[in-house]
């Protein structure tokens, strides 16, 4: 079992909260190699969209600013292009716990509002449910995770795109591409499920 | 004209994109393989890496399993290389392959999970980036020899994107590769195929990736750059290796130019299809061109075939 994540400190300077993101985060451990140089955050391509860079997200992480952390939009805003962790010179695997984090934040129910966990939740359901992406259900099932009406609006104003991939055979029109064996992939997953919640990281 | 070159065995993991929107990279990576001396054998039954969002409603173990289940399908096929055109397949795959192979608890769980439909990876296997084995096996020499079809006048934007190069540029199985920021593989294929590459300095520049898919609000200025470097160095095609890159930087122009008030119109194409052209291959069967939603007239009249 993940080790429950501590209350948020009163105390101006508390480690709790970094020492259980360097037990329970992938890649967290290396989180104290982090000298605050900013390279992460000089080299995001989407820094602007952030509440709070990288740089400044692991010195929260220090503060114990568990809730501000959790609840940041940097863990969703992340376009994973890695440019952070082949710069770090302290080798810290930035988008790696940005991803991890994102992970426990859904988990610990901080995210239920943010568009990659419903995202994620279709994307989920096709790899579990057929074994593969079938990037027109996930879209669609995304969109309509946003209610009827907002799902049909996000339809309407991709209808184009989603033409010109229907006519160019890059979206097809039928059942959903299967892998041969789902029930022991099911199996499999539900498995790794059970084990991750006796073991804690994976 | 096919001689008898001695073909090096891959196990060939196209992922799902090449059932969906980049069907051309898998259909010109298919064509082109043999004519560069490899031979792809598909993966079995293969299933999702997971690509960029797995992990978020999945969960860690769950979503690495996934790779596990490739790798032991794979493992059965032989000890191989694993070999995908895929950039988050890869990034994933083989993330996740040197994971499992260096940690030993890890892989107990993966394992574990991996019993429950009676397999399990046990072998030492290495993940590998198509353009990875084209640069390091192949060779340059190797694609100007068969190059019947020079793309002489062909002006291309070699965009290399992200997860083909970061983090993975340099990895203990694949050799060195290229560079993260810089890297230089793309104008080297483009040029072997007889076509200019332009000077094109956001070559590694974010397309948005996922992020472009779920809220393109807020990647549209990221794609945008690409394309305004595009047109400035008056390229004729962008060319890329990943497939998610290709569909951004081409679906969204529309989405741009109502918001910037430009007017971008530029084909997106993967390096495979220009080596298919280039190679003499059919523009259709082998390269593939009638699946870009935005055409090239010039690429497509250059085609013999």
């Amino acid at each position: 079992m993940t080790q429950a994540v501590p209350e948020q400190s009163k105390k101006k300077y508390d480690l709790g909260f970094a020492r259980w993101v360097y037990d329970n985060i992938d890649g967290g451990d290396k989180l104290s190699m982090c000298m605050q140089c900013g390279a992460c955050s000089g080299s995001c391509p989407i820094g602007v969209q952030m509440d709070h860079g990288p740089r400044k997200l692991f010195m929260m992480i220090r503060a114990g600013m568990k809730e501000a952390v959790l609840s940041s939009n940097t863990l969703w805003n992340c376009t994973k292009c890695y440019r952070c962790v082949v710069r770090c010179p302290r080798g810290v695997p930035v988008t790696y716990i940005l991803g991890s984090l994102g992970t426990k934040a859904v988990e610990l129910g901080y995210a239920d509002k943010e568009d990659t966990r419903s995202f994620a939740r279709s994307f989920w359901w096709s790899a579990a449910t057929f074994g593969r992406t079938d990037e027109r259900l996930v879209t669609a099932r995304y969109y309509f995770s946003f209610g009827l009406v907002e799902g049909i609006k996000k339809g309407l104003a991709n209808l184009k795109i989603a033409l010109g991939m229907v006519k160019t055979g890059r979206m097809h029109i039928g059942a959903p591409h299967k892998i041969k064996d789902t029930r022991g992939l099911q199996a499999i997953l539900a498995k790794a499920q059970e084990i991750e919640s006796r073991a804690g990281k994976g | 004209m096919m001689t008898d070159v001695e073909k090096k065995k891959f196990t060939y993991y196209p992922g799902c994109s090449s059932q969906g929107s980049a069907r051309h990279l898998d259909e010109s990576l298919r064509a082109i393989a043999p004519e560069l001396g490899l031979e792809l054998e598909e993966l079995d039954d293969w299933n999702c890496c997971g690509a960029s969002v797995g992990h978020v409603a999945g969960g860690s173990l769950p979503n690495l399993s996934l790779t596990g289940r490739n790798l032991a399908n794979a493992a059965k096929q032989g000890k191989q290389d694993v070999l995908t055109g895929c950039a988050a397949c890869y990034l994933n795959t083989h993330a996740g392959n040197e994971k499992i192979k260096k940690d030993v608890a890890l892989r107990g769980r993966v394992n574990e999970a991996l019993a429950a439909a009676d397999t399990s990876y046990d072998d030492d296997l290495q993940v590998r980036h198509a353009c990875e084995v084209i640069v390091n096996e192949v060779g340059l020499d190797k694609i100007r020899e068969r190059v019947t079809n020079p793309l002489t006048g062909l002006k291309v934007a070699s965009y290399v994107g992200c997860q083909t190069v970061r983090p993975f540029a340099n990895t203990d199985g694949g050799g060195s590769y290229d560079t993260y920021d810089d890297p230089e593989f793309l104008d080297n294929f483009t040029q072997a195929c007889g076509a200019e590459a332009v000077d094109f300095e956001v070559k590694t520049a974010c397309c948005g990736g996922s992020v472009s898919v779920m809220n393109p609000e807020k990647t549209l200025h990221l794609i945008k750059r690409i394309l305004d470097a595009a047109k400035a160095s008056d390229a004729d095609v962008i060319a890329t290796p990943c497939p998610l890159c290709q569909t951004n930087v081409e679906m969204y122009q529309d989405a741009i130019n109502k918001e910037f008030g430009t007017d971008f119109n530029i084909p997106v194409v993967f390096y495979s299809q220009l080596m298919a052209v280039a190679f003499g291959l059919d523009k259709e069967k082998a390269a593939a061109l009638q699946r870009n939603t935005i055409r090239s007239e010039k690429l497509e009249n250059m085609a013999k075939a």
